[in-house]
This record gives C-alpha cells, sequence and structure tokens, in this order.
C-alpha cells in the first residue's frame, strides 16, 4: 500500500522535490505543511515536540500518518516510492542508491557554488565559481556518455535515479546553463528534458524553463541580502534563529532563497566576515600590532597588550605541532609554518601568533601562542582555514594566570627559558 | 496478380497493439489488395481503411487518447510519425530505403525519448512493430552506428505489453565500435 503521511518543508525546497515526484508515481498520499501557521520554518522545526521526533531539526521530515517518521530527503524519497522507483533486483537498487548518492556528492557542491551567487545570496569568487563550472562540465560528461545507449539512468523506466540527479541539476539548468554551454552534452540534455515534461515531475515542478543566457552574479541582490546576515548573533551555529531574525525583518524576502542561502553557508567558502557575529571588542588588534612591530616589546608593546586585553572578545591559545617526529630541515618546517599563516591569510585582521621552531635538523618541534578573537578556534569558521590546524593540539590559556604571561611573554618576545619545551630557541615567526 | 491468402504483416501488428491496448478480442479484419491494406468493418458505421486509421480508432475504443498526444502540437507529431510509418516502412524495403529510414530516425531521435519528444505515443508503438524485422536483421556495428535508434528501440521494446510474441532484441549498452560514429 502506498504510503500517506505529511512532509515538512520550506516552500520550493528543491530536495522536498525528490520526495513529492516519488510520490506522483507511487501514489503515496503526502501533505506539505510548508507555511505558517502549520509549520513555521526555523521555529516549528526548532520545537521540543519536532525534535523528538526529528532530532536533528532539518526539513524536509516525514511524519507517516502511522506516526512513523524518518528525515533526510533521500531517505523519505525512498520511502514514499513504489518498487519500480526503488529497484526492484538488488542490483539495480544499488545502480539507483549510486546515482542518488553522486547526485549529492559531485553534483550539489559545485552546482551551489556556481549558481547561488547568480541569485545574489552568496558572495561571488572568481576562483570557485571558474572550478565549479569545470566540475559540472566533468558531470554533465559522465552523464552524457552514460545517457548516449540508455535512456534512463537505472534500466529502462524513470527511478529515483533520475529523479534525485534532476532535482539536484534543476537550479543549474534554470539559472547557468545556456545553449551552448550545455550543447555538447545531448545526451544528458534529451534525458533532462524528457523528465522535467514527465506528468509526474511537471506536477510538482511545474514548467521549467531551460537557461537561455548564463546569469553572472547579482551584486546589487546580494547587497540587498547582506544587512539581514549581519543581524548581531551570540551564537555561530544558530542559523535557523538567523532567518528567523531574517524573517522578522523582510517578510516579502521569498523564503526560497534564505533556505539556499543557508545551504550555501553550509557547503562552500564564504567570504563574509565570520566574526561579524561577535560584539564589538574594545581591544584594538591593529594598534598592537604597530606597538609591537614598531617599538620595543618588552618596554611598549607588551604592557600595552596586558592593559588593553580584552578577555571577553579575545582568546589566547597555545599550539603544539603533533607529528615533531616528521620534522626534518629546519627550513622545511619553517615553511610549514609560513604556509599555514598564507592560508590562514583572511585571519590576520582577527588574529596574531608567535610560532616557534626549537631545536635542530631532525630534532625539532613546533610550538606557538595564538590570539583569537571570539572564545572558540577560529578555523572552523572558514575551509581555508582548516587545512593545518588539526596538526597541532590546541590549549586554551587563562589570560589570567601566570602561566599565560610567562608565554605571551616568552614568545611575543623570543626570548625566555621556554622551560616547557626543552630545546633550543631555532628561530620564530610572526602572523600578524 | 492475387493477393496470397491469410492477413497482411500490418493487420498482425493491429491484432498486437488491441492486446497492448487490452481491448477484446473480436473485430474483424479484412485485406485489401497485394500490399494487404487491413480493413475493419464496425458494427455501426462504415469500414475503415488503413493502418494509421484503424490504430486511432483501437486507440479511442480503449479509451486511451493521450496514445494519441496531449497538445495540438504532440497531436500533430503523432499523425506525422504515423503517416511516415504507413509511407515509408513498407513491408518490403529495400536495403537502400532501409538505411535512408535508419539514418533519418537516428538524426531525430537524437535530442528525443520518444518520437513525440517527451511522451510514449501511438507513433512509437506503430514504428517499434513497422521496425521490428528490420532491427532484428541488424548486426552488431549496424545497431551501434545508429545509437538512437537502438536506444529507442530498446526502450520501447521494454515497455509493459508491447513486445508480446515478438522477439527480444540484444543491445550493448558498451560500446564495442569506439571509432565509427
Amino acid at each position: 500500500m502506498a504510503a500517506a503521511g505529511t512532509l515538512y518543508t520550506y516552500p520550493e525546497n528543491w530536495r522536498a522535490f525528490k520526495a513529492l515526484i516519488a510520490a506522483q508515481y507511487s501514489g503515496a498520499k503526502i501533505k506539505v505543511l510548508s507555511t505558517p501557521p502549520q509549520f513555521h520554518f526555523g521555529q516549528t522545526n526548532k520545537t521540543p515536540e519536532f525534535l523528538k521526533k526529528f532530532p536533528v531539526g532539518k526539513v524536509p521530515a516525514f511524519e507517516g500518518a502511522d506516526g512513523f517518521c524518518v528525515f533526510e530527503s533521500n531517505a523519505i524519497a525512498h520511502y514514499v516510492s513504489n518498487d519500480e522507483l526503488r529497484g526492484s533486483t538488488k542490483e539495480t537498487a544499488a545502480q539507483i542508491i549510486q546515482w542518488v548518492s553522486f547526485a549529492d556528492s559531485d553534483i550539489v557542491p559545485p552546482a551551489s557554488t556556481w549558481v547561488f551567487p547568480t541569485l545574489g545570496i552568496m558572495h561571488y569568487n572568481k576562483q570557485a565559481t571558474e572550478y565549479a563550472k569545470e566540475e559540472v562540465k566533468r558531470i554533465l560528461g559522465i552523464l552524457d556518455f552514460h545517457l548516449k545507449t540508455r535512456t534512463f539512468l537505472v534500466g529502462e523506466r524513470i527511478t529515483l535515479a533520475d529523479i534525485s540527479v534532476v532535482c539536484a541539476l534543476l537550479w543549474l539548468y534554470k539559472q547557468v546553463l545556456e545553449p551552448s554551454f550545455r550543447q555538447p552534452y545531448s545526451n544528458a540534455n534529451r534525458w533532462f528534458v524528457t523528465c522535467i515534461n514527465q506528468p509526474q515531475f511537471k506536477a510538482v515542478l511545474g514548467e521549467v524553463k531551460l537557461c537561455e543566457k548564463m546569469a553572472q552574479f547579482d551584486a546589487k541582490k546580494f547587497a540587498e541580502n547582506q544587512p539581514k546576515k549581519d543581524v548581531p548573533k551570540k551564537e555561530k551555529p544558530a542559523k535557523e534563529e538567523k532567518k528567523q531574525e531574517k524573517k522578522e525583518e523582510r517578510k516579502s524576502e521569498p523564503e526560497e532563497e534564505l533556505d539556499e542561502c543557508d545551504q550555501a553557508l553550509a557547503a562552500e567558502p564564504k567570504s563574509k566576515d565570520p566574526f561579524a557575529h561577535l560584539p564589538k571588542s574594545p581591544f584594538i588588534m591593529d594598534e598592537f600590532k604597530r606597538k609591537y612591530s614598531n617599538e620595543d616589546t618588552l618596554t611598549v608593546a607588551l604592557p600595552y597588550f596586558w592593559e588593553h586585553f580584552d578577555k571577553d572578545g579575545w582568546s589566547i591559545w597555545y599550539a603544539q605541532y603533533r607529528f615533531p617526529e616528521e620534522l626534518s630541515q629546519t627550513f622545511m618546517s619553517c615553511n610549514l609554518i609560513t604556509g599555514m599563516f598564507q592560508r590562514l591569510d583572511k585571519l590576520r585582521k582577527n588574529a596574531f601568533a608567535s610560532v616557534i621552531l626549537f631545536g635542530t635538523n631532525n630534532d625539532s618541534i613546533i610550538s606557538g601562542v595564538w590570539v583569537f578573537r571570539g572564545q572558540e578556534l577560529a578555523f572552523p569558521l572558514s575551509p581555508d582555514w582548516q587545512v593545518d590546524y588539526e596538526s597541532y593540539t590546541w590549549r586554551k590559556l587563562d589570560a589570567d594566570s601566570e602561566e599565560c604571561k610567562t608565554l605571551v611573554k616568552e614568545y611575543f618576545m623570543w626570548e625566555g627559558e621556554f622551560k616547557h619545551v626543552g630545546k633550543a630557541f631555532n628561530q620564530g615567526k610572526i602572523f600578524k | 496478380m492475387a493477393a496470397a491468402a491469410g492477413p497482411g504483416p500490418e493487420t498482425e501488428e493491429l491484432l498486437l497493439l488491441e492486446k497492448l491496448l487490452g481491448l477484446e478480442k473480436g473485430n474483424k479484419y479484412g485485406a485489401r489488395e497485394e500490399r494487404k491494406i487491413p480493413v475493419l468493418q464496425t458494427n455501426n458505421g462504415p469500414s475503415l481503411i488503413g493502418l494509421a486509421t484503424i490504430a486511432t480508432h483501437l486507440v479511442r475504443q480503449a479509451k486511451k487518447e493521450q496514445l494519441l498526444g496531449s497538445t495540438a502540437e504532440e497531436k500533430a507529431v503523432v499523425h506525422q510519425w504515423l503517416e511516415y510509418r504507413v509511407t515509408q516502412i513498407a513491408g518490403h524495403s529495400n536495403k537502400e530505403d532501409i538505411t535512408i529510414i535508419l539514418k533519418d530516425l537516428n538524426l531525430y531521435l537524437e535530442d528525443k525519448v520518444y518520437l513525440a519528444r517527451n511522451n510514449f505515443t501511438l507513433a512509437d508503438i506503430l514504428m517499434y512493430y513497422g521496425l521490428h524485422h528490420i532491427i532484428a536483421e541488424l548486426t552488431v556495428q549496424e545497431k551501434e552506428k545508429y545509437l538512437n535508434v537502438s536506444r529507442w528501440f530498446n526502450h520501447i521494446q521494454h515497455y509493459p505489453g508491447i513486445r508480446q510474441h515478438l522477439s527480444s532484441i540484444i543491445f550493448m549498452k558498451n560500446r564495442l565500435y569506439t571509432t565509427a560514429h
């Protein structure tokens, strides 16, 4: 018997489309709750009742008429499907999962990178976009080759594989795959157009208009969207909260964009200030850096630092390289440090560090003292910053402790006993 | 020259179509002239002549009008291919005619899944029945040469109920002759 139940989502969510199209084929009866008062995205899915059913608090989420609950769009689509869509043999079922996974892992990330800036919901990054375009070409090439001898992705009928991959490609075909770009992929195009024109797809997607001219980054729209995102917030992972605030401020804004934006922010490198959510701090890092660069460390810079340091707005960390046994030539170790500094370039405004190489060739260690904006390690905030930090152990220092005072003094001055190290100072690098 | 006894190939097709559409048996068919054009004697009207005409009638009788196309354009395209089917794919096409037909179709089907673009229609059904004996004779290399026709044919022959006693034709999904077009 076909499934029946309620689907919670926000409006026009392409992930929810997968389940809705599958239901068109299977005859599953799905009631969609996507708008207030029944479902208020960002609020309803944060309530204890909702979280009890769906601990992740994400949508789409499906609640069966019999009380069965399931989240994650692919799982929901699978549940509301019929055997033909799921694949009736072990082999076809496996192939279907293969394409469903391919859509999530290979199509969605570059599609988001390329499309979201054109919708004005993510900042444009030329390098990232160009890379995404190449990825999209690769994906279309793979699909095109596969579909040269095939009508649908798996077997001779539409399956969940087609539904998932079409939905993942939907924004690309609507926004950026202009005729000249998609022209080499005639087999993929034929398949895509056939799918979206099936009555079951049309019932959910409506008339899909293929891109005529590649959309470009919409700076104006992006600027319009910006201020809303800079609303001060206390906690960084509060993405739903952000949405709520946004919604309250600008009720007319189409919600779809908001949500796409969140997905983008979750999936892609962001160029907006990741510290924007923190309250203003009286400690002026630039001023300290000026003192540190131009004046005596012991008599001017250090006293300035301790006089003005704001331990609520900033934190001090001790970091030690985890794999000292891999450090061979000292120049290579120094490159390791400077390389990390380069990758952290965008963090400069909000950090300061002194990192020191101790010891000699094949017998050295690296450790340093870092000062960051905020109380958490800044690295997870941006993908650019995540390359190196896991190679270090990080320990937050109590700014009032003697240990902290000593470490700051010794590392900032590159002088002292460095008692905890047990090797001689070799050379230091300053991140500023 | 007198026509040989027995129903012609087009009458056979209509019997396949009847079964596919789930119609009760009982229609009486005759055949005219040397080419054995099928004739259907209806109970309450004039007799119907010709493959396309009778097939269209059967579809209506089965109340499966969507097989004739939904939009005006789609209906026209279905008609176009029924006409092509009747005029171009006669029972005794020679090798040269067949080559032209396959070339035409291969080009047309490059960007389409069905003859009427996005939907399965009577055009696909009759074209499948009409081409079956031709496709069955093709070599692996020829099937690969007319890749779009092969893909279309393979898809159609998997349609539930269409194939019946006709042989299932094997197509390779991985190409062997990659140097050929």
